[in-house]
């Protein structure tokens, strides 16, 4: 699984100031502190930047790449900080991310053709957010055939299903599980990535991580190729790099076996067994799922 | 559509040639899935295979059209028991009931009422699509005469009703080319019905004294040739009503049982004299699943909340309903009127309208086209932040329409302060009540320009 | 082909809600089949359908509405009694509407003896509401449980952040509760499962929040349908609690509904028929008449 951190973006008030006053100091500890993690790529959200985006792209990446090797994902909705962006990268970057709307797919994917780069593509067109998974294929497979008319081969398309947050609509949710199985079938080679922290929105501060690392193994499980996650949480990254054998075992029993012995759990093991069930859409989801 | 994309692709050769044009046989059983390729397009389909697919992938409620050109109405092709599984697709048709006992005076009246109806609601017609004419005077002339006037004189699609088959078809002879649905088809006159059916090619109101029945009658129309057809289980009223779709519905989309798998017709004008009751009954089964309901008047105080409810009760689950954007002004708001702005997605532009109207102070609600999304998400995507609010006030010289410099925006949407103060210089920034039952008091004791 | 009625047999129940005491208690609830469908399955208890009475003259409300009550809206006694004899009210909802403290904010004490009067005059089964403010509705619910001890009222609304002090009095003194959580099913099994932890779940009515028709009124529609069918065909212990709508206050205040007589009273009884389509084991209405035409129609 390739891991994208997460924690350098805008959206983070902190962040948004030091870049406003070019202040580095707090960008390369963020980025030094992910990179020391294991992170494969690292994600620099800059937001839409209406000042100045050429400037503040290059600024910033330059910043970036002072204290890491790591491959970057260029976040940013603003076409021309873009390719700013990616006239500096020094590694084949990725862009994160376009999308199936006519406006995104002509301004993005263009860059991504220009530059032989990764990019994301997420399931989102022009009708919105498709209601399930064969809406899913459907709005994929148009995309990408945009993609690849454009010279982009499948191996360069990072499909984002889009999670939806739990506790907002749990069938997107199964529909994002049965849509990332089909995915080697419905375009051979392609990737796949997804903001695995959207799972947990809203729900309890305590439990989020616990949803998002057992979601990871879940799909993990089905074939998916990277995600979005925080550089930071420690417990996830010992989880997916294998540290952990005895749970994921018990992620993929509670996956498969409809009427998994809860008795013999621990109350860590019975947590994980738990919130796979509630993320199989075994039962209805809500905050205090562990505590039926 | 009646199959998964992973059902369809079993019976596909699984070669992955692409020469359908997909990158794999999967690729291609999902577009077939959701309707956006041909089985045409598959060159190594076995016949007999692709016949089963055929088969199989027909939606397991016909679609059916009564009527013609822009009135005419297109339902069946229902996918679900429950709204919320996914949507309803096709809006049960309302249809006015004129016998043709009625004086001609009333008839002209009635006539003259179904077409001055007209309601527009959050940029939505509401209308009434069919008139249903009934035989009951016994004089054949009579009712070929309220035939001629309705073909005539409005565009309306057409149901007739005349237990006189000679009568019922010598009628619609005068309208095939409306597409006037001819009812009722019942076992006793099948046999009758069916050369006439095909000569006129309109479609059967099939009715019968229980679902069974109705079967019996669908099979033998299926078998000669005819397909369009409308189911009338015969209910005697809403409960029983209720019933009788419900187990049609299911038979067709859980059972696949094809000779019940066509659209319904119902008749709260025959099940209740009590207008309420009736409007009642039509209300209770446009959810449970009839595609037309035949209702006794037209009076607006009883079709209103009627057109309202189906509006509501077809609308998609799964999308955002909208409004229209545009600065709306509730009451009759004026220069010093208070300035309010919310997101296009309906739910916001009710709550807070009706919350201004129940403060009874005029007042300016701009509605931001945000293509449904809510306060926060429409934020977060850039389509209700600091600037594009700013394109809107432009957009519609709200600068101009208001004195004073008081803009009131949603309670969740603090981080807006900020880049409003910056993108609307001179305007106060206020930011409203975090629930909308809210709003009154807040606008009454708030407003103070 | 031939036909076979497709029946569907559904093996778990709603949970039955006795509301009230004595010969005019109502049940509400425990059925096995979903709503109608009683030619696969059983619905021992029609629904609820109760009327309101304000503790407060009302404000703007429309002449038609007003008109029935217009007598008595002085009096919450006469009221009640009015409804009850004469509109043959077989449930009330008495509504504490003076409580609110950004109007009249009277004191817990005063709302708990008012309704202590109102409900020792007519023998029927009571739900008593608050404001939808939580302290103080926690203030004024835990002091009317108290009053009232004993009468098996259904207090509400009950929210996340009062249910623990609102149901702890309501366990003592022998009341049912009724759980809100707004249009979201998610959030209407949590706050089932800390009610459940402490009390007992067949005293538990929950209350999706129901608006009227034409103002989201298919939004409720698919939650409630959603819920029950979570309780029924999913087996959730924690979704088979009888299901409440309080609406007919949400028509009246339309501007649809103030048209006409005619008009508003089809504003509430289709909103009330599209309920008990969706599963609703509980109505409120404001117009008898709109009540009347419900009551004739599902028996």
């Amino acid at each position: 699984m390739i891991l994208i951190g997460e924690d350098l973006n805008v959206m983070t008030g902190e962040i948004s100031r030091v870049i406003k006053e070019r202040e580095a100091g707090p960008i390369k500890e963020c980025v030094a502190g992910q990179t020391k993690n294991g992170m494969d790529y690292l994600d620099v959200n800059v937001g839409p930047v209406k000042k100045d985006p050429q400037g503040t792209m290059e600024w910033i990446i330059n910043t970036v790449q002072d204290v890491t090797d790591l491959p970057l994902s260029l976040d940013t909705t603003n076409p021309v900080a873009m390719e700013a962006g990616l006239e500096v990268c020094k590694k084949k970057a990725l862009i994160n991310s376009a999308s199936g709307t006519t406006e995104s797919r002509e301004t993005m994917l263009p860059l991504a053709a220009k530059y032989s780069t990764d990019v994301v593509l997420s399931v989102i067109n022009d009708a919105g957010l498709p209601a399930d998974a064969d809406e899913r294929a459907a709005s994929i497979m148009d995309s990408a055939a945009f993609a690849n008319e454009l010279g982009i081969p499948n191996e360069n398309i990072w499909v984002d299903p889009v999670l939806l947050p739990i506790g907002v609509d749990q069938r997107q949710v199964t529909s994002y599980l049965e849509f990332i199985q089909m995915l080697q079938d419905l375009l051979p080679g392609a990737r796949s990535t997804c903001g695995l922290s959207n799972l947990s929105y809203g729900a309890p501060r305590e439990l989020k991580s616990l949803l998002n690392r057992t979601f990871l193994i879940m799909i993990g499980r089905y074939g998916q190729h990277s995600a979005i996650v925080s550089g930071f949480d420690q417990e996830l990254i010992r989880l997916i790099r294998g540290e952990v054998p005895e749970i994921v075992e018990l992620i993929y029993r509670a996956m498969e076996e409809e009427d998994l012995d809860l008795s013999a759990l621990s109350q860590k093991e019975l947590e994980y067994a738990k919130t796979t069930q509630v993320l199989m859409g075994k039962s209805l989801y809500s905050h205090s799922w562990l505590e039926v | 559509m009646a199959l998964k994309g992973a059902e369809i692709m079993k019976m596909l050769p699984k070669t992955n040639c692409k020469e359908c044009g997909y990158p794999t046989c999967f690729a291609f059983a999902m577009k077939l899935a959701t309707g956006g390729a041909n089985l045409e397009d598959c060159p190594h389909l076995d016949p007999q295979v692709r016949a089963q697919l055929e088969a199989a992938m027909a939606p397991p409620i016909k679609l059916v059209t009564i009527g013609a050109g822009e009135n005419a109405l297109a339902i069946g092709e229902e996918e679900v028991m429950f709204r919320h599984e996914k949507t309803f697709f096709h809006e049960s048709g309302i249809a006015i009931l004129i016998s043709d006992k009625e004086s001609e005076s009333d008839i002209e009246k009635k006539l003259k009422r179904i077409k001055a109806f007209d309601f527009e609601r959050i940029g939505q017609k509401l209308k009434i699509d069919l008139l249903a004419l009934c035989f009951e005077s016994g004089d054949k002339g009579k009712f070929e005469a309220l035939v001629k006037k309705a073909y005539e004189t409005t565009n309306f699609a057409l149901i007739l009703i005349c237990e006189d088959t000679d009568v019922l078809f010598s009628a619609a002879s005068l309208c095939a080319d409306r597409k006037p649905l001819v009812y009722p088809i019942t076992k006793d006159n099948t046999s009758a019905a069916i050369p006439k059916l095909k000569e006129l090619g309109v479609p059967a109101g099939v009715k019968g004294q229980s679902i069974e029945a109705l079967t019996s009658v669908t099979s033998e129309l299926k078998d000669a040739g005819i397909e369009d057809m409308l189911l009338d289980p015969g209910s005697k009223n809403m409960l029983e009503g209720i019933r009788d779709q419900t187990l049609i519905r299911r038979a067709a989309l859980k059972k696949g049982f094809r000779p019940l798998g066509y659209p319904t017709i119902a008749f709260p004008c025959f099940m209740y004299q009590d207008r309420f009751k009736e409007t009642l009954a039509a209300a209770a089964l446009m959810i449970k699943y009839a595609g037309i309901v035949v209702l006794s008047q037209a009076e607006a105080q009883f079709l209103l909340p009627l057109l309202v409810h189906r509006f509501n009760i077809y609308s998609d689950p799964r999308r955002p309903m909208t409004v229209e954007e545009k600065a709306y002004e509730i009451g009759n708001p004026g220069e010093n009127s208070p300035v309010l702005i919310s997101t296009n997605y309906a739910l916001d532009y009710f709550i807070v309208s009706a919350a201004i109207e129940e403060a009874n102070i005029p007042a300016y609600l701009c509605i931001k086209d945000t293509e449904g999304l809510g306060v926060m998400a429409a934020w977060t995507s850039g389509k209700f932040n600091g600037e594009a609010i700013a394109e809107f006030f432009e957009k519609y010289a709200m600068a101009d329409k208001v004195k004073h410099r008081k803009l009131i925006i949603p309670g969740v949407a603090k981080k807006l302060v900020a880049e409003l103060e910056e993108e609307l210089p001179g305007w106060e920034i206020i930011l409203g009540p975090l629930e909308g039952s809210d709003i009154p008091k807040f606008l009454s004791e708030e407003w103070k320009a | 082909m031939k036909y076979e009625p497709p029946l569907e047999k559904i093996s778990v129940n709603i949970r039955e809600t006795v509301l009230g005491q004595g010969e005019k208690s109502v049940k509400i609830g425990g059925e096995n089949t979903l709503p109608f469908h009683s030619f696969e399955g059983s619905l021992p208890n029609s629904a609820g359908l109760a009327l309101e009475v304000l503790d407060t003259q009302p404000e703007n409300w429309a002449p038609s509405v007003l008109e029935p009550f217009e007598d008595v809206v002085s009096d919450p006694v006469k009221w009640a009694k009015k409804c009850v004899e004469v509109y043959g009210a077989e449930m009330l909802c008495l509504r504490l509407l003076s409580t609110d403290p950004m109007g009249k904010d009277r004191s817990p004490e005063e709302a708990a003896e008012i309704t202590k009067k109102v409900t020792d005059a007519v023998d029927v089964p009571f739900i008593v509401w608050g404001t939808d403010m939580e302290d103080k509705d926690a203030q004024v619910l835990m002091q009317v449980a108290r009053v009232c001890s004993g009468k098996n009222l259904l207090l509400g609304p009950v929210v996340k952040g009062n249910y623990e002090k609102i149901a702890k009095a309501a366990l003592e003194h022998g009341h049912a509760v009724v759980a809100q959580a707004s249009m979201d099913a998610n959030l209407t099994k949590e706050l089932n499962i800390a009610l459940c932890k402490f009390f007992p779940p067949e005293k538990i009515v929950v209350d999706p929040t129901a608006s009227a028709l034409g103002y989201g009124l298919e939004y409720t529609f698919s939650i409630i349908e959603e819920i029950k069918q979570f309780g029924l065909v999913d087996k959730d212990k924690m979704m088979q609690m009888p299901i409440l709508c309080d609406f007919g206050g949400d028509c009246w205040r339309t501007k649809e509904a103030k048209e006409s007589r005619e008009q508003g009273i089809l504003w509430e009884a289709i909103s009330g028929i599209t309920f008990l389509l969706a599963g609703a084991n509980l109505l409120v209405f404001r117009h008898p008449e709109s009540l009347k035409l419900i009551k004739e129609m599902v028996i």
